[in-house]
């Protein structure tokens, strides 16, 4: 007990010695100015706990018009003041002004990057330079346009800069579409390290095959997206901006340029200026003042931000031009509008969130699954935070835990990664009682059977049953259609002659089949319903669905009455329910086997459904043809006519829509109107 | 535990205490303040003793001269004690005039001694118009072709005003405003009293033909503005050179969230004005029907109608605030910089008449226009001056002397009055439940319940178990389907909630214990699936519903996005219900934005319900609602304050408008010991060391917001932005959180706060008295010790001396 008792104060002691030196992590109430968005589990952006809080606000820097802003690793920024014609360095931790670099060469500085030994490189494109400064300010060097041939007609205006440590300096120039040119230490030209290609809309593809040479010259030239911004990471990976895009605007590049993200990122559409943190965090921003965080391989995290302009409040921007990280990854963005400086702090729960992240990328799997939790206790509906767990949880071996964070994070892939290992240990588990209870059944049919024959009890209950059908005819009338996949052709052939089929049995299949497409459309098991119900446009489905069945049934009958089908009204109705057996069959087994199916066995379900489709397909195919008497041929030209006459049907329906929609519009206007200024 | 053993532990823990510092970083950064704190006092301002040959002397008192100057319309206050000169006005000759006679004078060879005396210096970044203005007592705002314009009562052209006496009323005169361009007259009467100035214009006073085009009157906008440039004379080269005038070191005091400074400094950049729309804005009469939430925070709207301006370290300064017409009130700021002037100048602005949009269609079909009549209001607005540094007790000539003498005056009209506060008692703890709300489901909506009945009974048991006892709770989705798509005063409960008889019992089960649980509920804000809009929802000026998107800050599948406020009689009349159902088993009732949202009325025959007959309903109803019941309600405005016994989610930062340089809690000094404050709930970003300093700092006792499930539960409902609230992951901060808190403030319960001084960057002292005996209490944000006064305080800690 006294041992005990030791190791306790012991543990006091070291607990709080730790605690001294552990740094306090600094937020303030409330006070953020915007709000904070994440991707939820289905993709939605929802509002999540502030990640950043409007922090320092510089305005008494006296800058003008400045364009960028760089952060080097003492915690200096270098400010491109381009309105004045000089870099101000400025120290974070002093909160105020180091130094002044001007130089009788600036004439429009408006890039600015710092290597590790202090060098700082100026893109100028009012002098058509880029001007190399020692850390004292003195100036090293001047790189001038390049003389190679191949650059000779390309304009030359450097306005944003990155260097790599091997000394390759990358410019965004003012005009140039070829993409970011590289130029050596030297001044010599690289080449174009990264490209962007232009992307034609569906019109311009129509303008390049339909239009004369005359034409086209007459039209606006069509440029690839231009690259906005350029930066180099402290492990020499070259990322880029691209602006006028929501796909892929922000890139990583591989040494030949290519971009290393494997799936689409959604960037800004007006991308300024991009920034990586020494934990490969990538932050962007656009001019319309937002700014969106994103992991090393392109996730996104947070994106915060608004456009304001008739008020200023710190953390909104009119025109956010650039943005840097300092070393404790406060942001730093610069306003180009009003020319001050923004900084924003990381909140507690940001700052749990990127551990998590480098925890897990470290393969410290524990440590990060208690930081994932931190975090799920700040936000509970952090999809990252499930996700996280759920990944930490499934390296643990703790398969079942790690199901109930995939599916709060909607992490489908790896809920069904989860789900395979608890399947599998369910089976082992249980294979011998299953395999037990099987061949049980089995032996218990077969006595049942062989009892049956030598007592022939079955038989009678089978007439009961078919007395009783026989007298309710829509009970026989919907008993037929588990007969028709199998005799298609007889059976459809027995409906020609209205001896089989009721239209009120058809409607009970049509109902049934309602019901189970809708279990289908929603009630499969969590791998599989890719949409959730809640996310549903529920009237839609429904419509479509009747408005689509109806249409058919309508339209064929107007089709083939005009092609010498023989098929009446009431046998068109009748055929596509009597077909549909195979494919509510199919539906019902996928939605069934859903729930005990991983990703591993989805080809299962697809075949399932091929089936059935195609079977019910088949079906009424041959039911259409049979009461029809058509040939193949004529078969395909007719349900080829249908679905032409049912656009024609959609697209005259959309139009009355709207047309009846502007005259409501307009009579309530008049309406209005009328009451607004006559009454 | 024994005392050796407390001996040994206590042993062991200094000996972390010493490892740990050694461990510490040995160069702390020194701590940079933001605008979220309050930074030390600006220097002394300088001056000289004023010239008043161009002044009349209108009235001396014990403590003030007072002057006018007939020609500028300016009134001079002048301390008799220390000399120092606050003017309405800027002082400032129209520049025409003087370029005209300096140029007429070098024509005819007139001497350099003639020039330089006619050579009056001018302002160099104001016109004509401006210059009016800056002199002004009054300037008006009217409307012509949709557009404003200004004019004031020392305009150079088409105004007149004449100061005269009001017979058989001491201290009080009159001055005569009429303009001829626009016509429109006004009578403005001036009180003087022993250090306060009031201003009040009666609307039955208003005249003229164009009266209707009156969009704003503004009173004093030049009173206490600092800086300017000039045009001065140069004695060498005789030619006029632009100087920069003396900036006072000083602030301007706005009522943005808990109180906000805005210091004059020179700002490189052109910034807007700062607009602070008393008690919110009317979103009746707002230019369009319907509003939008975006991504951006809505700011904070004052709910008190006062601002103030100091003028060096403890010199003069004044609080000001309207007696009449606050909710038709903007404090306006322009701060250096704006409007491309070098002064920082902030004015009361009251307004008439306004721009909207009459829309024909849905389509956006419509056209700008005016009001036929305008408002129909007075003006009364008050500024006490105040002087010295308060070492003597009188409220000093800085923001904490303006919210000792608000709330005096609050206290004087019965608008406040002092609570009973046991010295010594614990602070309270505000504890909120949400209980249900519902998302959408396959056919219509779906309820989730988080907290039942009996998890808040367990809940409370535990915290109780745990020592809390002073404590007082909400229940918010009590209803069926957490009340978002039903009425407010509708009884439908939910038995996976809790039965009305559950309740019944829970409420008194907890109130023999001395904890009071009540129903919170949202009285305003209505939807299409909650009720028809006809008669329930506010119509806007332009004959349409009032509608609110808030599309963008709600889930993607929420079954509601567009919302509306109900009328006021209907809000009125569903609180009265309220209070009338649950009267005879809650001691309590705890209402949601009705509080901070004040709304007009209008019909197709023009207004409904005005803004001041709005104000004056919800006074009448939570008048006789408060009669038998405590009224809980969330930032309320301050013509609730007098029905109001807790204060929740009490603002303790300000908006955060760049050229704001300090956040103070003013409105905590104003309501300090007159009713329980509360801070925002915990959960969300106001759970670390620097929050719990922050409300030991404002006085305010911690809240929080709880569930017995989950809070992931809610992610499609409207309380997705609960983003934290599971009880079993809040048990042990609520008892840390409400343990510190309360360690400090328990020993000031009681007391009255009289100072708040910051000594240096990170360090705030606040002085509390009681029966002439003070208190001090430290608070230090930094991650060094300090010392005051020879007591110390530990990094990032508080601490109570005295």
């Amino acid at each position: 007990m006294r041992i005990h008792k030791k190791w306790k104060n012991i543990f006091l002691l070291l607990t709080a010695a730790w605690m001294m030196w552990y740094p306090v992590i600094q937020s303030n109430a409330n006070q953020t100015t915007s709000y904070t968005y994440a991707e939820d589990g289905d993709g939605h952006y929802v509002r999540t706990q502030d990640a950043y809080l409007p922090d320092m606000t510089l305005t008494e820097l006296g800058l003008s018009a400045a364009e960028d802003v760089f952060i080097d690793e003492n915690n200096m920024i270098y400010i491109a003041d381009t309105g004045n014609r000089r870099i101000v360095k400025y120290d974070i931790n002093k909160g105020q002004i180091d130094g002044i670099l001007e130089s009788s060469e600036f004439s429009a500085p408006r890039g600015v990057y710092v290597t590790s030994d202090g060098t700082i490189y100026v893109a100028d494109s009012g002098s058509k330079a880029v001007l190399i400064f020692a850390p004292d300010f003195t100036l090293i060097d001047k790189l001038t346009k390049p003389d190679t041939p191949i650059f000779a007609d390309t304009n030359y205006e450097p306005k944003r800069i990155a260097v790599d440590s091997g000394g390759s300096i990358y410019l965004i120039g003012e005009g140039v579409y070829n993409g970011v040119i590289q130029l050596a230490r030297t001044g010599e030209f690289l080449g174009y390290f990264a490209v962007n290609h232009a992307k034609l809309t569906f019109s311009q593809m129509l303008q390049q095959m339909l239009f004369t040479r005359d034409q086209l010259a007459n039209l606006v030239d069509i440029n690839p997206t231009v690259f906005t911004n350029v930066f180099v990471d402290n492990s020499g990976i070259v990322y880029t901006a691209t602006s006028g895009t929501h796909r892929n605007g922000m890139k990583k590049h591989s040494t030949n340029g290519g971009n290393m993200f494997k799936s689409d990122v959604w960037s800004l559409d007006t991308l300024t200026d991009l920034y990586v943190d020494q934990n490969g965090l990538i932050y962007t921003c656009s001019s319309e003042g937002y700014i969106v965080i994103y992991s090393r391989n392109g996730e996104e995290i947070f994106e915060f931000g608004s456009y304001v302009t008739t008020v200023d409040i710190a953390g909104l921007f009119t025109n956010l031009v650039s943005i840097a990280v300092d070393m404790d990854g406060n942001i730093w963005a610069l306003d180009g509008s009003k020319s001050y400086l923004q900084s924003f702090k990381p909140s507690d729960y940001a700052q749990m969130v990127y551990n998590a992240m480098n925890l897990y990328e470290e393969g410290r799997y524990e440590e990060a699954m208690r930081q994932w939790n931190e975090v799920l206790r700040l936000n509970q509906m952090s999809v990252l935070a499930h996700d996280g767990v759920g990944k930490a949880y499934l390296h643990a071996q703790e398969y079942e835990r790690a199901l109930e964070h995939f599916e709060v994070a909607n992490n489908k892939p790896y809920y069904s990664e989860a789900f395979w290992e608890v399947r599998n240990a369910w089976l082992q588990k249980n294979l011998g009682k299953i395999l037990l209870v099987l061949i049980l059944v089995i032996v218990l049919y077969q006595v049942l059977k062989m009892l049956d024959k030598k007592h022939g009890r079955m038989a009678a209950v089978k007439m009961r049953i078919k007395k009783w059908t026989d007298r309710t005819p829509v009970i026989r009338d919907f008993a037929y259609a588990l007969h028709m996949p199998r005799h298609p052709v007889n059976d459809y052939y027995e409906i020609r002659k209205n001896r089989r089929g009721s239209v009120m049995a058809a409607t009970i299949i049509y109902a049934l089949f309602f019901i189970d497409f809708m279990a289908f459309k929603t009630c499969k098991g969590f791998i599989y319903q890719y949409t959730a119900v809640e996310d549903m446009d529920i009237a839609s489905i429904v419509i479509g669905f009747f408005l689509i069945l109806g249409l058919f049934i309508i339209c064929n009958y107007l089709v083939t009455s005009i092609n010498d089908g023989d098929g009446t009204f009431r046998q068109i109705y009748l055929i596509p329910a009597y077909g549909m057996m195979p494919v509510m069959i199919a539906l019902l087994a996928v939605t069934v086997f859903s729930y005990g199916m991983t990703y591993n066995e989805s080809f299962l379900l697809t075949i399932i459904l091929i089936i059935g489709v195609a079977w019910s397909t088949i079906t009424i195919f041959l039911g259409l043809q049979t009461v029809h008497d058509y040939t193949v041929r004529e078969m395909i030209k007719s349900i080829v006519l249908t679905v032409i006459f049912m656009i024609i049907a959609a697209v005259i329906g959309i139009i009355i829509s709207i047309m009846w929609d502007s005259l409501y519009n307009f009579l309530s206007s008049v309406g209005k109107e009328m009451i607004q200024n006559v009454l | 535990m024994s005392y050796k053993k407390r001996v040994k532990r206590a042993g062991a823990l200094i000996l972390a205490f010493v490892i740990g510092l050694t461990w510490m970083p040995m160069t702390a950064d020194a701590y940079i303040p933001t605008n979220r704190d309050t930074k030390v006092n600006p220097e002394r301002a300088e001056y000289t003793p004023e010239d008043f040959t161009d002044y009349t002397l209108l009235l001396e008192t014990g403590t003030v001269r007072y002057y006018y100057r007939e020609d500028r319309d300016i009134i001079a206050v002048e301390d008799k004690e220390s000399g120092y000169c606050i003017k309405t006005g800027a002082d400032l000759p129209f520049s025409g005039d003087i370029k005209d006679a300096v140029k007429e004078l070098k024509r005819n060879g007139a001497s350099d001694e003639e020039i330089l005396a006619a050579a009056e210096s001018y302002a160099d970044d104001l016109n004509t118009t401006y210059v009016g203005i800056a002199n002004s007592l009054i300037t008006i705002e009217y409307y012509e072709s949709d557009k404003i314009k200004y004019i004031s009562s020392a305009s150079e052209e088409d105004a007149a005003s004449t100061l005269s006496p009001v017979e058989g009323r001491d201290g009080v005169y009159r001055l005569d405003v009429d303009f001829s361009k626009p016509d429109i007259h006004l009578k403005l009467y001036i009180t003087f009293k022993e250090s306060s100035i009031s201003y009040e214009i009666p609307y039955s006073e208003m005249s003229g033909q164009d009266l209707y085009k009156l969009a704003s009157v503004d009173i004093t906008p030049f009173l206490g503005a600092s800086g300017g440039r000039m045009n001065v004379m140069n004695a060498e080269t005789m030619e006029f050179e632009t100087v920069d005038s003396y900036r006072v070191p000083g602030y301007v005091f706005v009522p943005d969230g808990s109180g906000s400074l805005i210091r004059f400094v020179h700002n490189s950049a052109a910034f807007n004005p700062y607009v602070g729309d008393i008690y919110g804005k009317d979103y009746a009469t707002e230019m369009y029907y319907d509003y939008t939430y975006l991504d951006d925070v809505p700011v904070k709207e004052p709910v008190m109608p006062v601002f103030g301006i100091a003028h060096g370290d403890g010199q003069m300064a004044f609080a000001a605030w309207a007696e009449k017409g606050a909710e038709y009130m903007e404090i306006i700021v322009n701060p250096d910089g704006a409007k491309g002037t070098s002064y920082t100048w902030a004015y009361p602005r009251f307004e008439y008449n306004i721009n909207y949009y009459q829309l024909y269609d849905e389509k956006g079909s419509g056209f700008f226009t005016q009001m036929d009549e305008i408002f129909q209001h007075d003006i009364c607005m008050t500024y006490e001056f105040l002087f010295g540094d308060g070492s003597d007790g009188s409220p000093a000539a800085d923001y904490t002397g303006m919210a000792r003498t608000y709330r005096q005056y609050l206290l004087d009209i019965g608008e406040l009055t002092l609570m009973p506060e046991e010295a010594g008692s614990d602070i309270p703890i505000r504890l909120d439940f949400i209980m249900a709300d519902c998302e959408s489901s396959i056919i219509g909506t779906h309820q989730v319940v988080v907290t039942t009945v009996d998890d808040v009974r367990d809940i409370l048991d535990a915290l109780t178990d745990a020592g809390i006892t002073n404590i007082n709770s909400g229940l918010i989705g009590w209803q069926k389907k957490g009340g978002n798509l039903i009425t407010p005063a509708k009884m439908s409960f939910s038995r996976s909630i809790g039965s009305q008889a559950a309740f019944k019992k829970l409420f008194a089960e907890f109130g023999e214990r001395g904890i009071e649980i009540s129903f919170s509920r949202d009285m305003l804000t209505i939807n299409r699936e909650m009720t028809s809009y006809y008669n329930t929802a506010v119509k806007c000026i332009s004959n349409w519903y009032l509608s609110i998107d808030k599309e963008n800050i709600l889930p993607a599948n929420i079954p509601v996005t567009k919302f509306s406020y109900a009328t006021p009689v209907k809000a009125a009349g569903w609180l009265e219900a309220l209070a009338d159902k649950v009267g005879s088993y809650s001691s309590a009732l705890t209402v949601t934005e009705m509080g901070h949202v004040l709304t007009s009325n209008w019909s197709r025959n023009g207004v409904e319900m005005s803004l001041t007959e709005s104000m004056e309903l919800y006074r009448d109803t939570f008048e006789q609602v408060s009669s038998n019941m405590k009224i809980n309600l969330e930032n309320p405005n301050m013509y609730l304050w007098k029905y109001t016994d807790r204060y929740l989610q009490i603002p303790v930062g300000n908006s955060q408008y760049i050229y704001e340089t300090d956040t103070v809690p003013f409105l905590q000094m104003v309501l300090h010991g007159t009713m329980e404050l509360y801070a925002p709930y915990s959960n969300f970003s106001f759970y670390n060391q620097s929050a719990v300093l922050r409300m030991i700092d404002y006085n305010i006792s911690p809240s929080f917001i709880l569930s017995e499930e989950p809070s992931w539960n809610l992610a499609d409902t409207f309380s997705a932005n609960l983003y934290s609230t599971e009880f079993s992951l809040y048990e042990d901060m609520i008892l840390d959180i409400y343990g510190q808190v309360n360690g400090v403030l328990s020993q000031v319960q009681g007391w009255e706060w009289t100072n708040r001084i910051v000594p240096q960057d990170g360090v705030v002292v606040n002085v509390y008295r009681s029966g002439g005996q003070e208190r001090y209490v430290i608070i230090n944000y930094t991650e060094a010790e300090v010392e005051y006064h020879g007591n110390t305080a530990a990094p990032e800690s508080a601490a109570v001396f005295g």
